[in-house]
């Protein structure tokens, strides 16, 4: 492949994975309150378009066409700058993911990665991490008591759960013996029965605990919970800048649907019969789904209660996990 | 729930305390109880109700400007004017009774006599801002000519509509399609209303 | 020609960044840049195919500066402008001046003799954490082994300063056993 086609195969992959990505988390949105609202007895959106599909597009009409306020004691630059990091770092982690297995169009060989760093998983945990600078930056910088309330669980958030992320994805990693997504893909080609979640159920438990604090959802839902701190750091956002934060919010629950699927639950290997983009559509649809469920069924915790789980629970099981996984290994 | 037990107001004596443990202190009682609550499978029950829930399908949205829940005989919504049912006059016989006993003092009236000596009612406003919707008009009302109507949606371009004379009676058009029912609600006479009439008796 | 491009952009944001850092009055314009900065660097790893330190450089200091954000939130109201008063404003400059040249010019000194070259280049065919991990393991034991030491005992002793009182509650307290309330009002 010459240089050329690189840049322009790169490009090319970046623009479609910008749009398909910004269009899946605004779809999101119309899932996550259709979801919810059956759940409770409700039937959700439903006026415009067909069964309310149509819905996200007036919502992005609307935030597109609102004022952008920003407050007049805010510190401007870091206030309108968070929303971007927000939303940025979302897709950024979404470079290092293999999406799909290869497939060839028109003649051509498509990897649908955009970036194969050989450290993938670090890669977009650690920029997915970076991510919560967005709410930090935003709730510090709106000068609003309830945003400065906002930012500091923010910190919490990622004190807690950064920890037990890393550790929960070691075990599988020391299996594996690679840091590369695509090769832990490969290394559960064999077929269900290989799957990392039947050696490693504990880890994959952790990782998605983690992965529930590290998108803010329900029951880690501490940032923005009304009911405690109105909107948390984004009581001081509104139109498109608010829209951001949606926007990263829900790619980075479709990244981590990747990361588990790929990681725990087979990767997109062929499943059976199914072919393996089918497969890994499937178990990200799955888990999206469970994160849409579980905020449906749970209360969500208080902060010292997060940092009580991860600290005192969910890191000693990590470490655990990682010994015996450790010894085995070595045996 | 029984009429008894509804009438109670004494409901003390049927509040049930909810056993509550005190939560544990010794560190190892404490980690008995992590312990419980994580196995025990709690948040799976919570899962599957909603899931049930979902699978089940069991609406119950109203979806409202599409349809709309009916409403009581007696609910006391903007006033309507009616008409006489045969000759299509106006019922209002310019007594002012309303006029008196509205307690926010909302309603004017304006009457005159006409050629045939009657009383007629020449103006007629309610300030529905000042109309705390309280029924008195309708219950005192001897003609049973003002009725509180079942309208209650009130969004309009001027906040002078639903309040004019004109856009409480009834039109004469519509009365005449017979589509001006009988109010049935608060004030009006009761469907046996004959039968309860004692005869006066004579003798005096 | 990449490599380049990417390096000087690199490199300039990276220096705005850490002047802003130094030069800012706000707290929060000098964390949020001092932030960006350390992130920026890891893209100087990235352009020397080292990505295992780049990455750890992305997860370790987003979880650092995080922390001193913590701090800055405690002590500072971060929209404000921080008042300093500098005595001899000339004297912290000359000084401080003189030590960053000192440091450039000790830095740079190989350099331009050109004798620097890598102690542990590159291997093809072996990933980076693996060379991280070889050398970690075998020539810097010693030293890795101590620096873990260092920060249990870091973590330990943190650990009994912070947790004195952590059995009792700072807000189910009575007004009778408010000693600290106390103490502070006098």
């Amino acid at each position: 492949m010459t240089l050329t086609e690189f840049v322009i195969a790169t490009v090319v992959k970046i623009l479609v994975v910008l749009g398909l990505f910004s269009a899946l988390a605004g779809f999101g949105t119309y899932l996550e309150r259709k979801v919810l609202a059956f759940m409770q007895r409700r039937l959700g959106p439903m006026h415009v378009g067909p069964y309310g599909v149509l819905q996200v597009l007036a919502d992005g009409i609307k935030l597109f066409t609102k004022e952008d306020i920003v407050p007049q004691n805010s510190v401007k630059p870091i206030f309108m700058i968070a929303p971007v990091i927000g939303a940025a770092t979302a897709f950024i982690a979404l470079a290092a993911v293999p999406l799909f297995p290869e497939f060839e169009i028109f003649g051509i060989t498509v990897h649908p990665i955009i970036s194969d760093v050989n450290v993938g998983v670090l890669f977009v945990l650690g920029v997915m991490a970076s991510g919560l600078y967005a709410p930090l930056l935003a709730g510090m910088a709106s000068a609003n008591k309830w945003g400065l309330l906002g930012a500091a669980r923010t910190v919490i958030q990622l004190l807690s759960y950064e920890v037990v992320t890393g550790l929960s994805i070691m075990a599988p990693l020391m299996m594996v013996g690679s840091l590369s997504l695509i090769d832990i893909n490969n290394y559960q080609s064999g077929g269900f029965g290989d799957w990392i979640v039947w050696a490693q159920p504990v880890a994959f438990v952790l990782f998605l605990i983690a992965g529930f604090a590290e998108t803010n959802r329900t029951p880690f839902d501490l940032l923005e919970h009304e009911a405690e701190i109105i909107s948390g750091y984004a009581t001081e956002y509104s139109g498109m800048r608010w829209g951001m934060f949606f926007i990263g919010e829900y790619a980075n629950m479709i990244t981590i649907a990747f990361l588990a699927s790929l990681i725990f639950l087979g990767g997109f290997n062929d499943w059976g019969f199914i072919p393996g983009g089918l497969a890994i559509i499937l178990k990200v649809s799955f888990l999206f789904f469970f994160f849409l469920w579980t905020r449906a069924a749970w209360p969500h915790i208080r902060p010292d209660q997060l940092m009580w789980l991860c600290w005192k629970i969910l890191l000693p099981l990590a470490v655990i996990n990682i010994v015996i996984t450790g010894l085995v290994l070595m045996i | 729930m029984s009429l008894e037990q509804f009438k109670d107001r004494n409901v003390s004596q049927n509040y049930r305390f909810i056993p509550v443990d005190k939560p544990p202190t010794a560190p190892m009682d404490k980690f008995k109880q992590v312990l419980k609550r994580t196995f025990k499978g709690e948040l799976f029950v919570g899962l599957w109700v909603v899931f049930r829930e979902m699978v089940k399908f069991n609406i119950h949205t109203v979806q409202y400007p599409k349809e709309k829940l009916p409403i009581s005989p007696r609910y006391r919504a903007v006033h309507k004017l009616y008409r006489l049912l045969e000759s299509g006059y106006e019922r209002c016989i310019g007594c002012g009774l309303c006029e008196k006993i509205c307690i926010a003092n909302c309603i004017r009236m304006d009457t005159r006599y006409d050629e045939n000596q009657r009383k007629e009612v020449t103006e007629y406003t309610i300030n529905l801002g000042r109309c705390i919707f309280c029924g008195y008009c309708a219950e005192v009302c001897p003609e049973l000519a003002i009725v509180h109507g079942g309208r209650y949606e009130n969004a309009s371009e001027q906040r002078a509509h639903f309040v004019l004379k004109e856009d409480m009676l009834t039109p004469l058009d519509f009365l005449k399609e017979g589509k001006q029912e009988e109010f049935p609600g608060f004030g009006a006479v009761s469907p046996n209303a004959d039968e309860r009439i004692k005869k006066t008796p004579l003798a005096y | 020609m990449f490599e380049a491009i990417a390096f000087y952009t690199f490199s300039a944001i990276t220096i705005v960044m850490f002047t802003i850092t130094v030069m800012s009055k706000n707290a929060l314009y000098s964390m949020s840049a001092l932030a960006a900065g350390m992130i920026i660097i890891s893209g100087f790893f990235f352009l020397l195919d080292a990505d295992f330190l780049g990455v750890v450089q992305i997860i370790v200091y987003t979880g650092a500066v995080m922390a001193l954000y913590a701090f800055g939130m405690m002590f500072f109201d971060t929209t404000r402008e921080v008042k300093e008063s500098i005595r001899a404003p000339k004297l912290v400059f000359l000084l401080s001046g003189m030590s960053a040249l000192l440091l450039v010019i000790a830095l740079v000194a190989p350099i331009v003799s050109d004798h620097i070259e890598p102690l542990y280049p590159v291997v093809e065919g072996v990933e980076n954490p693996q060379a991280v991990g070889i050398v970690l393991f075998t020539k810097y034991l010693v030293p890795f082994e101590v620096a873990a030491v260092m920060l249990l005992v870091a973590m330990i002793s943190g650990i009994i300063l912070a947790g004195k009182k952590m059995d009792k509650s700072l807000t189910l307290k009575t007004d009778g056993e408010d000693e600290f309330q106390n103490g502070g009002s006098k």
